[in-house]
């Protein structure tokens, strides 16, 4: 396993310009963002030929949750965006607590995003009830499961940061780009489903 | 030099923030009592926002204005196609509807 000081320069030393983990995530990054975009396309086309049913589903929508989860999980964006930052100037200590830090906020998302579906089930809005809700259940149902799988991401942060032998700081921040496309397609998805009129 | 950046990840925050409760006041202009109203402005404010936001995470958070010259272009297209993709889909769907 790479070492930190071995692997790569320190701040001071390391080259003005640099990419920020792994290259291989990046591609990956692009790629579902692209096929996300395309599935954000057909929702728009489907949504203008018929805009009356998708304005009033969307009235059983609360803005304001929409609006809490995202601000949870731009939090948790920020912390893991300050993990790296301290990792790279050997604060494993502050890096370890927002790694914390990002899992407490994408549970506090899941946690909310979970009462909401209950919400809109008690309702009786479900993947059956209509064409909006299908695209919602589908599409925060998708974007969970990319959660679900940062969790696995952040433990790897976690793992990597508690021993000093296993510190690799490329490797934390490849998982920090995979947490950030999860927060960044969420704030789509929200302005998709909770905001366009 | 590490408050430093702190304070500009925490300027970034603010912003993103700023932006997402922009939405709430975006839409109470308006619906009225409750009922929600077709709107080409909120709709197309709400995906340029979206985007000027998953922008600044790409430079900021996700240090791409770091990253070297390739990078940087390629996701300034990247969110350029995802407009075009987005704001195309809802005009020719409400052309053609």
């Amino acid at each position: 396993m790479t070492n930190l000081a071995g692997s790569r320069p320190q701040l001071e030393e390391k080259p003005t310009k640099f990419v920020p983990g792994q290259p291989d995530m990046w591609m990956f990054v692009l790629f579902e963002s692209l096929l996300f975009t395309g599935y954000f396309s057909v929702y728009l086309v489907s949504r203008t030929q018929n805009e009356e049913l998708y304005l009033r589903s969307q009235a059983a929508l609360d803005l304001r949750i929409g609006v809490f989860n995202t601000i949870a999980l731009l939090l948790s964006s920020w912390a893991i965006a300050r993990c790296v930052k301290a990792s790279r100037e050997g604060a494993y200590r502050p890096a370890l607590i927002n790694a914390s830090l990002t899992i407490l906020f994408g549970v506090v998302f899941l946690v909310s995003k979970v009462l909401e579906w209950v919400k809109e089930i008690h309702m009786g809005n479900t993947f059956t009830s209509n064409e909006f809700f299908q695209h919602y259940f589908f599409l925060t149902s998708i974007h969970c499961i990319h959660v679900l799988i940062g969790f696995i991401v952040l433990g790897v942060v976690v793992y990597q940061l508690w021993s000093p032998v296993r510190r690799s700081q490329q490797l934390v921040e490849t998982c920090a780009t995979y947490w950030h496309t999860v927060d960044f397609l969420w704030v789509l998805i929200f302005a998709l489903l909770y905001v366009v009129r | 030099m590490s408050t430093t950046f702190n304070r500009r990840l925490l300027i970034v925050w603010l912003i993103l923030t700023s932006m997402t409760l922009a939405y709430v006041w975006m839409d109470h202009t308006v619906d009225q009592n409750g009922t929600l109203r077709a709107s080409t402005v909120v709709t197309v404010s709400a995906i340029v926002i979206a985007l000027i936001k998953v922008r600044i995470i790409f430079r900021e958070f996700m240090e791409v204005r770091h990253a070297p010259a390739w990078l940087c272009r390629l996701t300034d297209a990247w969110v350029v196609l995802i407009a075009a993709c987005l704001l195309g889909s809802y005009f020719v769907g409400s052309a053609v509807s």
